[in-house]
């Protein structure tokens, strides 16, 4: 474990796996909050949409 | 079979989940616009979720996995330079900054404002060759984890992947960008579950100082060829292909169409970056997760009285079904398959969009009708999977997979990252040098895979001479022309 290359690759590898786990909560909850605002924003009526 | 009914029912549900999100959303598409970039309405967290999954497909798991077979853990040094890379044009904004502010659908919409309507036609071209020549290997890869790692009979490969396919189309062509935004959120999520869940059990499996002192013995011993550690070893990548690597990089993320379709739709520029220096990181989890596995697997597959599989890209997935346990192995092919279905989504939407907005709309002498551009380009989605089918049957690797994968990304990479660069930050270029950089940076891709084979042609001269040439052809050509007759419009601000 003295090998700086294999310290290197242990940091990032088990960081990676933190990181994973951390973004599939993260992104989780706020992407599902972007989706019901871009929903919404779509949804709305645009000019030169026919009148109802 | 090595699958469960348990497993079959987390499949099932997590596809039809898919399929039912993303047809839900198709009413909310009016136009070309919300087709292809959603309205220019996504904001940072589901651009990252978006970026990650579309790059991040059952391909790239499968060729990450074989470079971690075949040189351990610094294998994954392309993700290093990957994260380094996008976290610097997310940094400083370089090319994707004015991209974003330009407001065009595609990058080469943006050659015409600079440099005319046939540059960007003949862009457009080499945009859609070397994507889906690039493409083209994503089903017969993705049926290969399937095949192995489910067991199933090697010949329901072609009929699984192309169901497979068709359920991808149906929500692609019918929701566009909306619906590959919303099933990639999904995919994500399941991906990341899956992705974490087989690491950590790998680990489990292998010990993590177990690993280490097995790749060091294989070393060693000579069984294993490159070493396991550092990525500059002539062994290994070396210093020459790392540089390649390094410029590769800046170009995929700063040229790439799927990455910057994700720029196109994102609510402005600084949106964009944002989502750029966030998934930065991913990239390095990217290679060095399957790394691990496909490391974990060589060790499994020379150690006592085991015979290693004599093509290097299923060792993972065969590897995989013998340690992961029923329900997980379930979760786990669903991950994958998210994987491979979010690729595909983004891919086949973003080359029909460039289809149509770059090489068909400009010879039309009457612009459509919304509703017959949406159609068309629903009808070019389709269109891409056929050729998907066709060509992932029949060709057959030169040489490694991801070997492959960034040459056919050079033949327009190297000679459109020119025109970019050029075109937004040296005034004097101009279309010649255009022509001359689309024309020669195609060549030493185009060499490689046709007769890369026969000549014994590393792929980093033919990858990083394409770069060389495009750049050459872009400033011999502008210098020796007339400069442009007006000066070229300002930057975007």
């Amino acid at each position: 474990m003295k090998d700086p290359f294999v310290l290197f690759w242990s940091a990032l590898l088990f960081g990676s796996i933190l990181w994973y786990g951390f973004l599939v909560f993260y992104i989780g909850l706020k992407a599902g909050c972007e989706i019901r605002t871009l929903l919404k924003t779509l949804g709305r009526p645009r000019p030169g949409d026919p009148a109802p | 079979m090595t699958l469960t009914p348990l497993d079959w029912i987390i499949i099932l549900v997590y596809l039809g989940g898919c399929l039912a999100a993303g047809l839900l959303v198709r009413r909310y598409v009016r136009g070309v616009e919300d087709f292809a970039i959603a309205g220019r309405e996504m904001d940072v967290n589901l651009g990252i979720a978006s970026l990650a999954a579309t790059e991040l497909g059952l391909v790239t798991i499968m060729y990450t996995a074989q470079l971690g077979y075949e040189k351990g853990l610094a294998g994954a040094a392309i993700g290093v330079i990957m994260c380094a890379a996008i976290w610097l044009v997310g940094r400083t904004g370089f090319v994707i900054e004015p991209l974003r502010n330009a407001g065009v659908l595609t990058i080469p919409q943006l050659f015409e404002k600079r440099f005319g309507g046939r540059v960007r036609w003949l862009a457009g071209l080499f945009i859609v060759l070397g994507g889906l020549l690039n493409m083209g290997i994503f089903l017969r890869l993705g049926g290969q984890f399937l095949v192995w790692a489910t067991g199933m009979p090697p010949n329901w490969l072609e009929w699984v992947m192309t169901a497979l396919l068709g359920l991808v189309l149906i929500y692609t062509a019918l929701g566009g960008m909306l619906s590959v935004l919303v099933t990639d959120y999904l995919q994500f999520l399941v991906m990341g579950v899956g992705i974490v869940i087989t690491s950590v059990l790998v680990l489990m499996h292998t010990g993590w100082l177990g690993l280490i002192d097995g790749l060091n013995t294989a070393w060693a011993a000579g069984t294993l060829k490159s070493h396991p550690f550092n990525p500059l070893h002539s062994s290994n990548f070396g210093v020459g292909y790392l540089l390649w690597m390094v410029v590769t990089q800046i170009a995929v993320a700063t040229t790439w169409q799927t990455q910057v379709s994700r720029v196109l739709a994102a609510k402005d520029s600084a949106t964009a970056k944002r989502m750029y220096r966030r998934t930065s990181f991913y990239f390095v989890g990217r290679y060095l997760l399957p790394g691990l596995w496909g490391a974990a697997a060589f060790l499994y597959f020379h150690s006592a009285g085991r015979t290693p599989p004599a093509d290097t890209l299923n060792a993972m997935p065969m590897y995989l079904s013998t340690i992961l346990p029923m329900g997980i192995i379930g979760l786990v092919i669903a991950a994958m398959l998210a994987a491979e279905m979010s690729t595909d989504s983004g891919y086949m939407l973003t080359w029909a969009t460039v289809i149509y907005n770059d090489l068909i709309s400009p010879c039309l002498k009457q612009p459509l009708s919304p509703r017959g551009a949406l159609m068309l380009t629903r009808g070019l989605v389709a269109g891409i999977s056929v050729f998907l089918l066709a060509y992932g049957l029949w060709y057959q690797l030169p040489g490694n997979a991801w070997d492959y994968l960034a040459v056919t990304g050079n033949i327009y990479l190297a000679s459109v990252f020119a025109l970019l660069v050029c075109g937004l930050y040296w005034p004097r270029a101009n279309a010649a040098g255009a022509y001359a950089a689309l024309v020669l940076g195609a060549i030493g891709p185009l060499t490689f895979l046709f007769l890369g084979k026969k000549f014994a042609i590393a792929p980093e001269v033919a990858g990083a001479s394409s770069f060389g040439l495009a750049f050459l052809g872009m400033i011999a050509g502008s210098l020796l022309t007339r400069a442009p007759a007006k000066a070229p419009a300002p930057l975007p601000a």
